[in-house]
């Protein structure tokens, strides 16, 4: 062959502009919102719905790149949560029992407490507890090629079986009401005259997002990311590369667990409480809904998803709608599955361009015209 | 010894409920592929129609034909549900074929919608269903009780094993179903209305799910959730015993229920959930090939 | 010269010897005996045909190979390069991918929901593994290589095109594409003349004999104008067991061949 002839190859990289400035509109209208808003409650809702942001993120990781649908992701939020409720639990405390261990006929603080005691530990074990259990279940689950649905029932088993976990032993988790009446990690955040110590976990927790973001992003643009969306294509065809699939899905399963933990250990600083609640299936798939409706397989639809869903909730979580809302969800759920599976993202990717094309034809009509 | 006997006894009872609401499962998940994540609901629907029978019983009859209410509970359970899963069938699942995850997602938006509905139905509380008087009190042989109404249970299980199992492997429509799920273009061929079965298949999965509904309301208080804690077992059920067999969701329910028991009799019921699905999830680890592996031509099938 | 950035002038000795030995290899379904006792040794820079009627068990003999299904009893070994061998049997998939033996399977199998460039990355041998795959670029080389693969198979102008918008036909160019990519040592084809027209089928053979100076290839083929084309050793099976193995001249004059495979309308 004649190596002098080389074959011109022209690559278009995909452009995701239209995502990150949709992004960076969000990040700065979150940042403007602390001064706009007044009171309290509406600041800490918006600091949850970014926790949510960064759960949708991770789960879009493993659901929307990766295609394994993880029925089970609020067990990575809680663990974080709890984590993070611990150490704050002991920090009101001063390290001493609490009130649901003194209930519980305990005396000294059980030792996996202990640990929370320190803050520094706190963070790494944030990270380290569901990185290790998520690595060990995944390590076995992918190892034996399970699945598809079956990992979603599996996924979903696993968290009923630790909420049962936690559920029962009340003694030490705080059972049925979980870790409750703690403060932010900058101390209390009610009240005006505590704003600075929420607007600074505010905008820690925006700092997070913004860096989960760049990170998903990052990775979905490397070839890791194209070899996810080749797992979801086509398993054994990406055995069949050459690549070894259950490792991949592993790091993925763990880094996903991981972040949604982070999420978790943030969320309990605008929530004052950690509940076994957020552990159901029910809860772990309400966050699927989230980036189901805002569009799947992109890193920005699992945030528009997020906030979208969360903040429709917050609008009719009063009055006579609260009860509408359950309907309204699961309907918007199944329409959206049904009809549009790209979500919010899909919607306006698959008809903006048609939109401004039309516009265009009908300037140019009436330029045509003119002339 | 006695406690041997009520051990048994029990882990025969709780498996015979897990089996029963795995049954359906079997039919829909493992023949149709389909993960009906409203089955549970379909379960909770089930006994809320036991519930209102059961008042129209007592509010319009004599009261001597009371107890012969749970029969005709049985059987309008049945149908309700039956009906119910046809409807879901034709409107959502057909729609979605080819995309089981998504299945299992829009099913599952069903589910809060159908919970809801009761709610605003019949309120937040749970409602109760008087067991007859026929199941009332049990068997005592020993000094080991049996009580009446798992009895009844167990037998309604039996039953529906059987007719399940003559349906499938004996009647026309049976042979009909399984033509279609194995070969859906070549039996188009050979003039099998592969909708039509389809949605006969779901409704019935759906139908045996009201059945199911009907024991669980003798068991406790009914109410919007009840189905939630049957579901997570149900699908590890069909799992463990390989999708699409009819004996392996036997021993599937038989290994659930009875560990359940047995572990029980040592730890709190909690952990015993917790070490049960444990159990499961690491023998998964060495099940027969079989239930993963792809055997045809097409490297990967849709998912 | 060079093709697909392989010099093509290497010493004469390395072409003798075998690539693939398979020894007495026997496989079980459920009762069934798709394979029985299959010893076949494949030459290197050869291109040798598996045919036989439906059923014969060759698509089971390429799963063997390549681990998509394990055998009952017998061996696979390889030979990389003269002197050097691998035990097969036993290794996982992507082991052996990774070890220089590619497939193509029968029907089209490409990631549909990336682009054919990007699924031509993918195929590229070397460090597969999670880090790289996040960190490393691909090289001007790699693309020089890909480029290169993209026009010989003709789809340098889709090269930005999802590969799921691709015809029938396109989509069988880009895997084998993707298995030159991925510069294998013994490349496994499983029909790949299946669904293309004479023209078509003509330009993969010529194709394959470019490749064979660069690679073994193993094809399965029912096609038997292809077989003449191209062959150089052709292996017939029926029902599980090796019938008769040779070059096609011989294999053709067989009486025993003509009554079980050709006597059946093989054209």
């Amino acid at each position: 062959m004649d190596t002098l002839l080389k074959p011109a190859l022209h690559i278009e990289k995909k452009s995701r502009r239209g995502y990150h400035i949709t992004f960076a509109v969000i990040a700065a209208m979150l940042a403007l919102s602390p001064f706009i808003i007044e009171g309290t409650s509406l600041v800490q809702f918006l600091g949850k719905c970014m926790c949510y942001a960064i759960v949708g993120i991770a789960l879009d990781l493993i659901w929307g790149y990766t295609g394994m649908l993880s029925l089970g992701h609020g067990l990575w939020f809680c663990l974080g949560g709890y984590a993070m409720a611990m150490f704050l639990k002991l920090d009101g405390t001063n390290g001493k029992i609490t009130d649901f261990m003194q209930t519980g006929g305990l005396t000294e603080l059980p030792w996996f407490w202990k640990p929370f005691g320190s803050f520094p530990l706190t963070l790494i074990l944030v990270i380290l507890i569901p990185a290790l259990f998520a690595g060990i279940v995944g390590y076995f689950v992918f190892r034996s090629r399970i699945k598809g649905v079956y990992f979603s029932i599996i996924t979903q088993a696993l968290t009923w079986a630790v909420y049962s976990l936690f559920m029962a032993n009340s003694k030490f988790t705080g059972g049925n009401n979980g870790i409750t009446d703690i403060a932010s990690i900058f101390g209390k955040t009610k009240g005006s005259a505590n704003r600075t110590n929420l607007l600074i976990i505010f905008f820690i927790t925006l700092a997070v997002l913004v860096l989960v973001y760049l990170l998903a992003t990052f990775l979905t643009g490397r070839k890791f990311g194209k070899l996810l969306i080749a797992i979801r294509d086509g398993e054994n065809r990406t055995y069949f590369s050459g690549y070894s699939v259950n490792s991949y899905k592993n790091f993925i399963y763990a880094m996903s667990a991981v972040l949604a933990a982070i999420a978790g250990a943030l969320f309990v600083n605008f929530n004052g409480s950690i509940t076994p609640t957020q552990m159901t299936i029910s809860y772990s798939i309400t966050m699927v809904i989230w980036v189901a409706v805002g569009g799947r397989g992109t890193i920005i639809g699992a945030v528009i998803g997020a906030f979208f869903i969360n903040l429709c909730e917050y609008n009719f979580s009063s009055g006579i709608l609260v009860e509408a809302w359950q309907f309204i969800i699961g309907a918007i759920f199944c329409l959206t599955i049904l009809l549009f599976k790209g979500g919010i993202v899909g919607i306006v990717r698959d008809n903006i361009p048609e939109l401004i094309r039309r516009i265009k034809n009908r300037k140019n009509k009436t330029a045509k015209e003119a002339a | 010894m006695d406690q041997l006997v009520t051990t048994l006894f029990n882990g025969l009872s709780l498996s015979s409920i897990y089996l029963l609401v795995a049954l359906g499962l079997s039919i829909t998940f493992g023949q149709m592929g389909v993960i009906n994540m409203a089955h549970g609901e379909f379960v909770m629907l089930g006994a809320y129609t036991t519930f209102c029978t059961q008042e129209l019983f007592a509010n319009f009859l004599p009261e001597q034909v009371g107890s012969i209410y749970y029969f005709a509970a049985i059987v309008l359970a049945f149908f309700v549900t039956f009906a119910l899963g046809c409807l879901l069938e034709k409107l959502l699942i057909s729609k979605l074929y080819g995309r089981k995850i998504d299945s299992l997602l829009a099913t599952w938006g069903v589910s809060l919608i159908l919970q809801q509905a009761v709610r605003t139905i019949f309120g937040a509380q749970g409602v109760n269903v008087n067991a007859p008087s026929f199941l009332k009190g049990g068997l005592a042989v020993k000094g080991v009780t049996f009580s009446y109404n798992r009895i009844f249970i167990i037998i309604l299980v039996a039953f529906c094993l059987v007719m399940v199992w003559l349906l499938v492997n004996r009647s026309r429509y049976g042979s009909r179903m399984r033509a279609t799920m194995q070969n859906r273009p070549m039996a188009q061929c050979m003039g099998i209305n592969t909708k039509k079965i389809d949605c006969i298949t779901f409704g019935i999965g759906s139908g045996l799910a009201g059945i199911a509904g009907c024991s669980v309301a003798l068991l406790g208080s009914v109410d919007s959730t009840v189905g939630q804690n049957y579901i997570v077992y149900s699908f590890m059920t069909v799992v463990l015993g390989g999708a699409g067999n009819l004996f392996g969701t036997v021993i599937g329910a038989a290994i659930i229920g009875f560990s359940s028991i047995f572990v029980e009799n040592y730890q709190s019921a909690s952990i015993a959930r917790a070490i049960v699905l444990l159990i499961i999830i690491i023998f998964l680890q060495f099940k027969p090939s079989g239930l993963f592996t792809v055997r045809s031509r097409v490297l990967d099938e849709g998912v | 010269m060079s093709f697909v950035g392989i010099e093509l002038n290497r010493p004469m000795e390395v072409r003798t010897g075998k690539a693939l030995d398979i020894k007495s290899v026997s496989v079980e379904f459920d009762g069934f005996k798709a394979l029985t006792d299959v010893t076949v040794g494949v030459k290197r820079n050869t291109i040798h045909f598996f045919i036989g009627p439906n059923g014969a068990g060759k698509t089971t003999l390429l799963d063997i190979i390549c681990a998509k299904t394990k055998p009952t009893s017998g061996t696979v070994h390889f030979y990389p390069a003269e002197g050097y061998e691998i035990l097969l049997t036993g290794m996982k998939e992507y082991e052996i991918v990774n070890a220089g033996v590619g497939r193509k399977f029968q029907v089209p199998s490409v990631f549909t929901e990336i682009s054919v460039y990007e699924n031509m990355v993918l195929s590229l041998s070397g460090n597969k593994r999670i880090f790289a795959s996040i960190f490393r670029k691909t090289s001007a080389e790699e693309n020089d290589l890909i480029a290169d693969v993209l026009d010989k198979v003709g789809l340098t102008e889709h090269a930005n095109k999802k590969a799921g918008s691709l015809s029938h036909g396109q989509k069988q160019w880009l895997e084998i594409g993707m298995q030159l990519a991925a510069r294998p040592k013994i490349i496994m084809l499983d029909e790949p003349a299946a669904g293309m027209g004479k023209p078509e089928t003509f330009k993969t053979g010529e194709l394959l004999q470019r490749i064979k100076d660069i690679c073994t290839v193993i094809v399965v083929e029912h096609d038997m104008e292809f077989v003449k084309q191209v062959a150089d050793n052709v292996t017939v099976l029926h029902e599980g067991k090796v019938l008769i193995e040779g070059n096609i001249d011989d294999v053709l004059a067989d009486e025993t061949v003509q009554k079980v495979y050709l006597g059946r309308g093989g054209d």
